[in-house]
C-alpha cells in the first residue's frame, strides 16, 4: 500500500507543454506596447497636446504620413541599405586584411580604434564641411560609423578560427584562394550576421540623425519639419515607424541568417 | 616466411623508390633534441606504424613529413619531393587523417569529402560523384547530407577518412586517427581502413601511442624512444596479425621497448 504525501494533490494534472521562448517574447512585447499606449493615453489627458498627444492623434498622424510621405521612408531605406552594404564590404575587407596580414594589422587596427573614438556628431559636422552633395554626406557619415564594427568583428572572427581546421585544409595543399573560399569566408559569415544585427538599430538612428543635419529628404528631414511646425503627433508617428522599421529589419536579417546558417545546431543553455 | 616477405618487399622497393624517406633527420626545439638521427623508409603500398609514448617526437616526425616543419639536418622526401620546398607540388599526393575529425561544420558529410577534390580542381559533378562513392565505401552512403553535428564520433571519423582517401593520395598519414574512439568503433574503423588501404595499395604512415592500432594495421612497427630514434623494429604479416599468441608476445615486446610503462591499449 502506498501512502500519499499531504501536500501532493490527489489527481496530478498532465504537465503543460513548456512555452516556447519566441511565444514568451511575443507576449512580453504585447504587454509592454499595451502598457505604453495606456500610459500615453493617461498622460495625454493631463498635459497639453504639444507635450503628449493621445494614441488616437498619433495614429491619425501615422495614417497621414503613410499616405503622403512614403517616398521619404524609401529614401531613408535606400540610404541605409547602400551604406550598410558598403560598410559590410569595406569592413569585411579591412577585417580580412587585419586578420591575414600581420605586418599591416597594427596600423589598420589603430586606424579603426581611432575611428571608433570619434563621436558621430563630429563626423556629421565634418561631412557638412567636406561634401556638398547631401547623399554623399549621409553615405560618408554612415560608413565611417559602421565600418569599424564590421572590421573589428571580422578580425575577431578570423582570430577565432580553429587552428585544427587550418591544419586540416593546409594538408590538402590549397592555394590562398582555396583557403579563403572554403574556410575563412564560411567561417566569418556568422560574424557578418551578428554585426549586421548589432548595428542595424544604431544605423537607423544615425541615418535619421544625418538626414536631420544634412538633407531635405528622408525620415530625418520630415521629423525636423514636424518639430519646426510643432507637430509632435507626427514626431511620435515617425518614431513609431522607425521602431517598426527596426523590428522588421531585425526579423528579416534573422530569417536570412536562419537559412544561411542552417548548419548551426540549435543550442539552449539551462 | 618473414624472409619471403622481405624478398617480396625488396623487389617492390626496387620497382618504386620509397614513398616516404627520412634520412639522418635531426630536429631540436629551443636546444632540446626532439628527433635524433632518424632514418625511415616507407615503401610504396606499405603500412608503417610509428609508435611512441607522449613526447617521443611522433608529431614532429609527422609535421616533417607534411612539410610544415623543416629538419635542422638530414633530408625528408615524400613521393621524391621535399615536402616543405615543394608544398604545392605534393597536392593530391599526400593526405592526412587527424586525431579529431576536423570536419567543416558548415558543410555536409558529402561536401566535406568533396573538399580535397575541389582543391585539386575537379569539377563539382565529378567531386560529388567521387565523394558519394567514398562515403559508400566507409558505410555512410545514407548520411551524405547530414552536417557534422548530426553524426556520431565514429561516423565523423569515417567521413574524415573518406575525405583523406577521396583525393586518391599516394600516401596517407594517420595521426592517432583511431585513438579518440571507443574500442568497438575504433576496431571496426581500423579494419575498414586496413581493407581499403590494401585494396588501393596506399602507402600509410600511422602515428599512434596505442599498441593495438599498430598491431592491427601495420606491416612494420617502429617503436620510437625519446628523442625520436628507432628503439625497435618489427615486421608483421596479415597472417601473423591473426595469431593471438604471437600478438601477445609482440605486444609485450613493444611495451618493454616503450619503457615498460602502462600504455593505453585496446583490449577489445
Amino acid at each position: 500500500m502506498t501512502s500519499t504525501h499531504p501536500s501532493m494533490p490527489r489527481a496530478i494534472a498532465p504537465p503543460r507543454a513548456p512555452m516556447t521562448e519566441r511565444r514568451r517574447e511575443t507576449i512580453a512585447t504585447v504587454v509592454v506596447v499595451t502598457g505604453l499606449v495606456i500610459l500615453m493615453e493617461v498622460l495625454s489627458r493631463f498635459v497639453p497636446d504639444y507635450v503628449m498627444p493621445s494614441p488616437g492623434t498619433v495614429l491619425k498622424a501615422a495614417r497621414e504620413i503613410f499616405f503622403s510621405d512614403t517616398s521619404h521612408v524609401f529614401i531613408t531605406l535606400a540610404r541605409l541599405t547602400a551604406a550598410v552594404a558598403a560598410s559590410m564590404l569595406l569592413g569585411l575587407m579591412l577585417g580580412l586584411v587585419m586578420g591575414m596580414k600581420p605586418k599591416l594589422r597594427p596600423y589598420l587596427r589603430s586606424l579603426v580604434v581611432i575611428d571608433t573614438g570619434i563621436p558621430a556628431l563630429s563626423w556629421m559636422l565634418i561631412a557638412v564641411f567636406w561634401f556638398r552633395d547631401p547623399e554623399v554626406r549621409i553615405f560618408f557619415i554612415l560608413c565611417v560609423i559602421i565600418i569599424p564594427f564590421y572590421a573589428l568583428n571580422i578580425y575577431d572572427g578570423i582570430r577565432a578560427l580553429p587552428k585544427e581546421l587550418i591544419d586540416m585544409i593546409e594538408s590538402f595543399r590549397p592555394s590562398r584562394w582555396h583557403v579563403m573560399r572554403y574556410l575563412i569566408i564560411p567561417h566569418i559569415v556568422p560574424y557578418v550576421f551578428l554585426t549586421t544585427k548589432s548595428v542595424i538599430g544604431y544605423a537607423i538612428r544615425m541615418v535619421v540623425f544625418a538626414e536631420l543635419v544634412a538633407s531635405a529628404a528622408g525620415i530625418g528631414s520630415r521629423m525636423n519639419l514636424a518639430q519646426s511646425t510643432f507637430r509632435i503627433d507626427q514626431v511620435f508617428a515617425w518614431t513609431f515607424f522607425l521602431v517598426a522599421l527596426n523590428i522588421v529589419l531585425q526579423v528579416a536579417i534573422s530569417a536570412i541568417e536562419k537559412v544561411a546558417l542552417k548548419w548551426r545546431p540549435e543550442v539552449s543553455v539551462r | 616466411m618473414i624472409q619471403d616477405i622481405a624478398m617480396i618487399k625488396s623487389a617492390a622497393q626496387a620497382a618504386h623508390p620509397p614513398s616516404v624517406r627520412l634520412h639522418q633527420v635531426y630536429k631540436a626545439f629551443g636546444g632540446k633534441t626532439v628527433v635524433d638521427d632518424l632514418s625511415i623508409d616507407v615503401a610504396h603500398g606499405e603500412i608503417v606504424a610509428l609508435l611512441g609514448r607522449t613526447g617521443a617526437g611522433k608529431s614532429t616526425v609527422l609535421n616533417l613529413v607534411l612539410g610544415t616543419l623543416t629538419p635542422d639536418s638530414g633530408t625528408v622526401r615524400v613521393a621524391g619531393l621535399d615536402p616543405n620546398a615543394n608544398f604545392l607540388g605534393l597536392r593530391g599526393k599526400l593526405a592526412v587523417s587527424f586525431q579529431t575529425d576536423r570536419l567543416l561544420p558548415w558543410r555536409t558529410a558529402v561536401e566535406n569529402v568533396e573538399l580535397g577534390l575541389l582543391i585539386l580542381g575537379r569539377s563539382k559533378e565529378e567531386a560529388r560523384a567521387t565523394a558519394l562513392s567514398w562515403l559508400e565505401r566507409v558505410k555512410l552512403g545514407d548520411a551524405a547530407d547530414k552536417y557534422a553535428h548530426e553524426l556520431s564520433g565514429g561516423m565523423r571519423q569515417r567521413v574524415s577518412l573518406a575525405r583523406a582517401l577521396a583525393v586518391d593520395p599516394e600516401i596517407v598519414l594517420l595521426d592517432e586517427s583511431f585513438s579518440q574512439l571507443d574500442h568497438v568503433t575504433s576496431r571496426a574503423l581500423r579494419a575498414d581502413f586496413h581493407r581499403i588501404a590494401r585494396e588501393f595499395s596506399k602507402t600509410c604512415l600511422l602515428v599512434t601511442h596505442r599498441i593495438e592500432d599498430a598491431l592491427d594495421m601495420a606491416d612494420r612497427v617502429l617503436v620510437l624512444g625519446a628523442p625520436a630514434r628507432i628503439q625497435l623494429e618489427l615486421t608483421l604479416t596479415d597472417g601473423q596479425r591473426r595469431d593471438e599468441q604471437l600478438r601477445a608476445r609482440l605486444h609485450d615486446e613493444i611495451a618493454a621497448a616503450l619503457g615498460g610503462e602502462e600504455h593505453p591499449t585496446d583490449p577489445g
